[in-house]
């Protein structure tokens, strides 16, 4: 062994590119942050102007006036209504329904397992495509559901054609595609809870009743409270399926807010609105968005500290 | 070959100090064990002298050659760690040839330099294994082997012996002594465990709370720690700890050990009239007859043999319990009344409330000498 | 938990096939409409039991689609192929700008790294049309409107959110010591990354990977409001589909089909990976 193996050919100036090197490998992301701030605060900027694509000319500024105007406007209330009907209907549906699902599942067994991967199907489906596929089903002329609506003594059963039944229609939808991200998320979460108080339980003869109130219901909340939050966000900005079904309509039965933000950008060209309507939006979703990314957090560093 | 010298070094994470201004030099060729409870620093110290982290302040020179801002890749040095930290997706073969490939060296080096590190560590029949084929010790052996192969001048062991089975342990400790000697390399070496250290150490550095309480020899650290914790934590069975206010009288420094007067060798005389602590080493204890001047009357409570000496747990008139050890072989009392008596020139001294030894000489800077 | 009765394992399993009946259903139902005929489909009461047809697929590969009318050309494998391109591009793009930011901000701590994650993922939660609608307008001035590359930068919203987090996540899983280790034993960061990170990382970034085409693939309103019709995807094709074609609902029924089998079988495939990804890696079984 000879003296002075140590490596002397070492570059100069490769302590600078140490320092840099994380801020030289997230630049890309960065740029795409700032590529998305952008076009976020012109539509802050906008959401203050009085803009209409079609007269181009009379663009202004005219600060609050968006927002006042909703206050007397039906069709702001209309949307916000019915926006906060949808999420909170499909999110509480939902997450009965895979609840339930998730708890018969609750076994690992071949036939659960195949099930839960069954399951996956619809949640992948793209949402647009899902609203085609429940529209070919409910069609007045051959669809298979307005038969078998028939059948119930639902005579011409309109489903999304019916300002009375479209809400319903697209709600079912809505359910079709996403109570298996319920599941899977609550599934996954029974599967992870530890088994002695259930075998305490069962053991000392408690009431199955309870050991859900008590036991498994407290153990779940943190994975139920994410379910529902990542669900509310994204059921409160529902576009693709109720615009492929019904583009907002019949009338304006379904012009939640993106739906509705589109026609006015696109239709009414109205651009002004269309920000405001999208900054009330995200505003509520950031509301719940902070809500939500703490508790998936504290969830993340649970999963990281059993694991 | 590389000495190793830190200077100054501080290191924060958030607001906690992990290392307080520590300075240490190791010379070329020698073993220097960190030894202390778990956060006290070693292991962070270890990772700034291997460059993977760096220090808030202070230098680190390997060889004499200022380190502190270069990469880890070019300090040139070996690192084995506690988790062994093997590359999950490479065999053994190839977990033990990355510092080789570092080097670019040929395909035909490269084989011969791991295939004779496999021998040395008998792992040659599980070169093609990937970690999760190996036990335990195989992992370590290959750990230790990735440290070895390139021959680096300066050697980072990371308490290797922490997570295999007490068998193995006593092999290695065994044979690591051997085997760091026949490598020439400079060795610094994190134990928590004090037999590891007296086998390993040249020196050892006693740590706590990011500061080296005391560096000395194994012998120094053992026959005079700096405070009742180093007292505590090196020898087995642990020192006896008893409260006493030494006296002095015409034939020099006594101490009071139920109700009879044992005069200490030493200089003790910084002592008189403190609260003080006494520590006992269990060898330094003795069966004596009645009779014999100093001999304290205690009763056997219980005797345990152990492989190479006997202990014996005795109760003094005042109830304070003491252990006592002798080699196999030399004759003792295993119950009912006995005398013991003390080894006077054994007996430390500590302060109560500080801890820290009384008459202590500055045993921090001493040179290394050959450990006992 | 043993002890169930057996009325209650019979209520058990007519709840089990009631929840399998509902959500295949659609899917068997679209499947078996693909291959029928116009006549059939149209027969009141619906038919479980007809003579299939490839005539459908066949008219949507070949491009033409018999009418009484006449030859009426279907662009819809045009759409197929743009849902192919858009969202493989996409996800590899994201893939090259997402996975090395992700490995910075796992490894290195720097200064406001948690604020760009944290603003990133809230993208993943802001309306899409917030961003998208000044967007065209800025397209239409870059020239960028209805262009693929215009499209994939925007795809970007979808991908790298999904990539930089769940990645992230793996790279955070591998023990720092190993990649000590390998730089200790001579090796640059580089070769760290590419040598040890990436392929201990390799099963969670090719999840992400998938999870992000899938999410691609199955995305509408960034097409459906920056692209016409020579670049859009099977999820705005179909629907213009719908409307330009009339009463093909055998072809439409394909083209929907065909839509939905390349995700199907790529959850299929990856299932194990879905959980994971769908909730940012939030709840690691």
């Amino acid at each position: 062994m000879t003296a002075a193996t140590i490596q002397r050919n070492r570059p100069s100036g490769f302590r600078i590119s140490k320092r840099v090197l994380p801020y030289l490998l997230s630049l890309p992301a960065l740029l795409v942050c700032i590529g998305i701030l952008i076009p976020f605060l012109t539509s802050v900027v906008y959401s203050f102007q009085r803009y209409r694509l079609s007269q181009p000319w009379a663009r202004q500024f005219n600060w609050g006036d968006n927002y006042i105007s909703f206050f007397t406007d039906p069709k702001f209330w209309n949307t916000l209504e019915i926006s906060l009907l949808y999420a909170g209907i499909t999110v509480v549906l939902e997450l009965l329904l895979g609840l339930g699902i998730a708890m018969l599942l609750q076994k690992r067994s071949t036939l659960n397992n195949f099930i839960s991967i069954m399951l996956l199907m619809p949640l992948m489906t793209a949402p647009a495509l899902a609203a085609l596929m429940w529209k070919l089903m409910t069609n007045p002329g051959f669809g298979v559901l307005s038969y078998l609506a028939s059948l119930i003594g639902l005579q011409d059963f309109r489903w999304a054609s019916s300002p009375s039944t479209a809400l319903l229609t697209v709600v079912l939808v809505d359910i079709w595609v996403y109570t298996p991200f319920i599941m899977i998320l609550l599934l996954a979460g029974l599967r992870s809870l530890p088994t002695q108080p259930f075998e305490a339980a069962a053991l000392d003869g408690v009431p199955r009743s309870f050991v859900f109130f008590r036991i498994t219901l407290p153990m779940l909340t943190p994975y139920i409270l994410t379910a529902t939050l990542f669900r509310l966000l994204d059921s409160i900005q529902q576009f693709d399926i109720i615009y492929a079904m019904t583009q907002g309509g019949p009338g304006d039965t379904l012009t939640v807010f993106q739906v509705e933000a589109y026609l006015n950008f696109f239709q009414s060209t109205n651009v002004g609105r269309s920000a405001a309507l999208m900054i009330i939006l995200w505003a509520i979703t950031y509301f719940l968005s902070n809500i939500f990314i703490k508790n998936w957090l504290r969830l993340r560093e649970r999963a990281r500290g059993h694991a | 070959m590389a000495s190793l010298e830190l200077r100054n070094i501080v290191k924060r994470y958030k607001s906690q100090t992990v290392l307080d201004n520590l300075s240490l030099t190791v010379a070329d060729g020698e073993t220097l064990v960190l030894f202390g409870p778990s956060g006290a620093g070693k292991t962070v110290l270890l990772r700034l002298v291997a460059g993977v982290i760096d220090p808030d302040e202070g230098k680190i020179l390997i060889g004499g050659e200022d380190m502190t801002d270069v990469d880890a890749e070019f300090r040139g040095v070996g690192m084995a760690f506690q988790n062994f930290a093997l590359f999950p997706h490479m065999t053994a073969f190839d977990n033990i040839a990355t510092p080789l490939q570092a080097k670019h060296s040929s395909q035909g080096t490269i084989k011969a330099g791991v295939e004779s590190v496999g021998k040395l560590l008998k792992i040659g029949h599980v070169l093609s294994h990937k970690p999760r084929a190996l036990s335990n010790g195989q992992k370590q052996r290959t750990a230790l082997a990735r440290a070895l192969v390139g021959s680096p001048p300066l050697l980072l062991l990371d308490d290797p012996l922490r997570n295999v089975d007490a068998k193995l342990r006593f092999e290695m400790r065994l044979e690591l002594p051997r085997l760091l000697a026949d490598r020439g390399a400079t060795v610094v070496y994190v134990t928590q465990d004090y037999k590891e250290a007296m086998a390993l150490g040249d020196r050892i550095a006693v740590m706590s709370q990011g500061v080296v309480k005391q560096l000395g020899t194994p012998e120094q650290i053992y026959r005079e720690p700096a405070n009742v914790e180093i007292a505590r934590l090196f020898g087995d069975p642990t020192i006896n700890l008893l409260d006493v206010k030494p006296s002095r009288d015409a034939k020099g420094v006594y101490v009071g050990l139920s109700n009879v007067q044992v005069h200490l060798a030493g200089a003790h005389e910084a002592a008189v009239g403190r609260d003080c602590v006494i520590g006992l080493r269990p060898e330094a204890l003795a069966f004596v007859d009645e009779g014999t001047s100093g001999a304290i009357p205690v009763t056997v409570e219980a005797e345990t043999p152990l492989n190479e000496k006997i202990v014996t747990l005795v109760r003094t008139v005042r109830g304070r319990e003491i252990l006592v050890s002798r080699p196999s072989g030399i004759p003792g009392q295993s119950e009912g009344r006995a005398h013991i008596a003390v080894d006077s020139k054994s007996a430390l001294l500590f302060d109560r409330a500080s801890g820290e030894r009384i008459g202590s000489k500055n045993v921090v800077n001493l040179r290394s000498g050959e450990a006992a | 938990m043993e002890h169930t009765s057996l009325l209650e394992r019979i209520l058990r399993g007519i709840a089990l096939a009631l929840v399998v009946i509902f959500f295949m259903f659609p899917i068997v139902w679209i499947l078996m409409m693909s291959f029928q005929t116009n006549e059939t489909i149209l027969r009141i009461p619906p038919q479980l039991v007809f003579e299939p047809t490839l005539a459908n697929y066949t008219a949507l590969i070949t491009g033409k689609l018999m009418t009484a009318a006449g030859t009426l050309d279907i662009a819809f494998m045009r759409n197929l192929w743009n849902s192919v391109f858009l969202s493989v591009t996409s996800v590899a793009v994201a893939l090259l700008l997402g996975v090395p930011a992700a490995y910075a901000f796992a490894r290195h701590k720097f200064r406001g790294s948690e604020d760009i994650a944290f603003t990133l993922l809230s993208f993943r939660f802001a309306p899409a049309l917030l961003v998208l609608l000044p967007l065209t307008l800025y397209f239409q001035k870059l020239g960028l409107a209805n262009t693929y590359i215009g499209l994939i930068w925007v795809y970007q919203l979808i991908c790298l959110p999904l990539i930089l987090w769940i990645v992230r996540g793996y790279f955070e899983d591998i023990p720092a010591d190993i990649e000590y280790a390998y730089r200790i034993a001579g090796h640059s960061w580089f070769a760290t990354f590419r040598k040890i990170a990436l392929p201990l990382a390799g099963p969670g970034i090719a999840a992400a990977g998938l999870l992000a085409f899938i999410f691609a693939w199955n995305n509408f309103v960034f097409a459906l409001v920056l692209a016409s019709a020579d670049k859009q995807p099977v999820t705005v094709g179909a629907l213009a589909f719908i409307t330009s074609s009339g009463i093909q609902y055998g072809q439409i029924s394909a083209a929907i089909v065909l839509s939905i089998t390349p995700t199907l079988a790529l959850a299929l495939y990856a299932q194990r990976y879905l959980v994971e990804g769908l909730s940012l890696g939030a709840v690691k079984g």
